[in-house]
């Protein structure tokens, strides 16, 4: 039997998710929940880009997504919506993009930080009221309210920089 | 020979083994598959194949026979497909009650393509019949998007392809004869005259869509309805029901487009599942374009096709559900002796979850758990018949290490216990339980917020408070929770 942790319901031996309330039943204690820091206020401000990218993307596009601190860039296709956030064995359900091996927890990336999402023929990027919230070039997003996200543009999720480009297909 | 095994596969040995040897797998498959002891019915369909193996290995002619061309079957230039399982757990700990194990059963093929021409031309022919429910229903933005869908779909055929077109309401009409796709103007022009009126009888739709897809009926090719409609069949489903099992074993499948609130979604559901199809939600008739043209381009993107599954567990182990993953979420009926899983695409896998219970207090070693065969038509090869089988064991242990689950088993998991969630809801309902099926409703809100699916979310939300007043879901909200649920499957599994 295995109890969960969450509701107390008693889950039969070998089930991963509750049958109650659906969350994740840890088994091995190797995982433990981590909740997301809180950074420091502090944290220094980015200029205003001088120019803008295109806000253009098309449907065959991907995006590359390159991380300040790490040497390998992102190129990635967008679903519909794109969850990023960090892996967390509290939830069941991972981000669609998981930030953890960016040091995503050091860095006050929350579990479900923000979602890039597909409008016409544009990206959206919102924040999905994250604990350190989400900047766009400098700017901190109202949570839940979506943006238009430009080619090149500066994301910042807590203290994880970032900047985001399309690559189309015939490129 | 035409086999559609490789006998030495099939009795897990090596084809340079003694009789001995070969009497003793079978044994020991036997002793775990045989009727009397192994009441599955999945365990007596894959003991036929391994008696024929069986008896075809003992006969010294047949054996070398056999033998000879069996450097021929395995040639690299026409890959066949892969069944690969992977279980929640390479070992388990000795308890003394029953426990669960997954398994991931994931199919697929590795023939890649190199050009487009050569995409183009691997294309599968089509045997295609639409069947279009044209009651009063329907009439207005309804028919007029079907219609424009359905001519787009005339308009990506080509002469090789085989279409009809069935419209029905309380009577069927063949508006299309079953023929070669080649005039395809005039086509359009029938569909384009076509008026909404009178109710909806699917059996009559049914029936004359099966006769036309019969004409036409090749194993070379890829025989398929798809039935569009928005209303709900009486008095006449369990005809259907019969149908479509009659025609699953012809190798014909019946997929549904469901419009609107109005249809009976498991109807459909068990009706499409019986032939390998499946039924899908349209809330948005502006959308149906769309999934009537993915649907079809899953068709003609058929790698092999009628594709079967049976699982055998041991005699001691049983199957408590099964779900298929991708390349569309659905839940399968579970105790049957086979499985009909539809096509198997070019680049998307065919993956289906099992929940199995092992017994409580099991001796330490090795076991073996369940025993998995796939069989298909392989369309590109002549629709050559090919099968695959996958032996699974487990280590039993007295102090096993715990173990983090696969990360593939997991993620579809953690998605699968959403539909789950919605389904335990309306089950507490149908009991009566008004409080439980709030409260799961709102369980279910709570795990869909935390994935950020918002809309979903607040739908779920919306439910819980609708059912905790009214102690009845709504028809659009109970079939949008049960088909988004269903869909957030699709973002697993896929790489």
């Amino acid at each position: 039997m295995v109890v969960c942790p969450h509701c107390a319901f008693n889950n039969k031996e070998g089930l991963l998710f509750c049958e109650d309330c659906g969350r994740r039943l840890i088994t091995s204690d190797n995982s433990p929940t981590l909740p997301t820091k809180k950074v420091d206020e502090n944290f220094d401000n980015f200029a205003r880009r001088p120019t803008w990218g295109t806000a253009r993307f098309e449907t065959e596009a991907s995006i590359v997504l390159d991380i300040r601190d790490s040497n390998k860039p992102i190129t990635l296709k967008p679903l519909d919506q794109m969850i990023i956030g960090r892996v967390d064995s509290s939830s069941p359900l991972a981000p669609d993009l998981d930030l953890t091996p960016f040091g995503a927890l050091e860095k006050g990336v929350s579990r479900v930080h923000a979602a890039i999402f597909r409008s016409e023929d544009t990206l959206m990027l919102v924040d999905k009221g994250s604990a350190n919230g989400t900047h766009l070039n400098g700017q901190r997003l109202v949570p839940h309210q979506p943006r238009v996200l430009r080619n090149g543009d500066e994301i910042r999720l807590g203290k994880m920089i970032a900047h985001i480009y399309f690559k189309s297909v015939t490129a | 020979m035409n086999l559609a095994f490789d006998p030495y596969i099939l009795l897990g040995i090596a084809p340079d083994v003694s009789t001995e040897d070969i009497k003793a797998a079978y044994r020991r498959i036997a002793l775990r598959l045989h009727p009397d002891r192994n009441p599955n019915p999945g365990a007596a369909v894959q003991l036929q194949d391994i008696n024929q193996a069986h008896t075809l290995l003992l006969d010294p002619a047949q054996r070398s026979a056999y033998d000879r061309t069996r450097h021929e079957r395995i040639n690299p230039a026409h890959p066949e497909f892969l069944l690969r399982v992977t279980p929640s757990k390479r070992y388990v700990q000795t308890l003394p009650e029953p426990q669960v194990i997954y398994l991931l059963a994931e199919i697929y093929t590795e023939q890649s393509t190199t050009s487009e021409a050569e995409e183009r031309s691997r294309e599968a022919r089509l045997n295609l019949t639409i069947v279009m429910d044209r009651s009063n229903s329907m009439s207005g933005t309804r028919l007029d998007r079907v219609k424009s869908a359905a001519n787009q779909i005339i308009d990506g055929l080509t002469p090789n392809d085989i279409f009809s077109f069935i419209a029905f309401n309380d009577f069927a009409e063949v508006v299309i004869d079953a023929g070669p796709a080649q005039n395809l103007a005039v086509m359009k022009s029938r569909i384009s005259m076509l008026t909404a009126s009178g109710g909806t009888e699917i059996l009559r739709g049914l029936k004359l869509g099966v006769e036309q897809n019969k004409k036409h009926q090749q194993n070379e090719r890829v025989n398929h309805i798809i039935m569009l409609t928005d209303g709900n069949t009486y008095g006449d489903q369990d005809e259907c029901m019969l149908l479509a099992q009659a025609v699953a074993k012809e190798g014909i499948g019946i997929s549904a487009l469901g419009i609107g609130q109005e249809w009976n979604d498991e109807f459909l559901d068990t009706l499409t599942s019986t032939t390998g199809g499946v039924a899908e939600y349209v809330k948005n008739i502006n959308t149906v374009q769309r999934f009537l043209d993915d649907h079809v381009r899953s068709l003609a993107n058929t790698f092999a096709e009628r594709l079967i599954l049976s699982i055998a567990p041991d005699p001691d182990v049983k199957v408590e559900s099964a779900f298929k993953l991708s390349p569309r979420p659905q839940p399968l009926v579970s105790d049957r002796a086979t499985i009909a899983l539809g096509n198997l695409q070019y680049h998307r896998m065919t993956s289906l979850l099992f929940q199995l219970e092992l017994p409580a207090s099991q001796n330490a070693g090795f076991r073996s758990i369940a025993r998995i065969a796939v069989q298909g038509d392989i369309l590109s090869q002549g629709a050559k018949s090919y099968m695959t089988v996958s032996d699974l064991s487990l280590g039993i242990s007295n102090d096993a290490e715990p173990e983090d689950p696969p990360a593939n088993v997991l993620d579809a998991l953690g998605r699968l216990t959403l539909y789950r969630m919605q389904e335990r809801a309306k089950e507490a309902l149908d009991r009566g339980d008004v409080k439980e099926a709030t409260r799961r409703l709102e369980n279910l809100a709570t795990r869909l917020f935390e994935h950020g699916e918002e809309a979903l979310g607040q739908q779920a939300l919306a439910e819980a408070r609708k059912v905790s007043h009214t102690s009845t879901l709504s028809e659009e909200g109970r079939k949008a929770l049960k088909y988004q649920t269903r869909s957030l499957l699709l973002n697993s599994g896929e790489t």
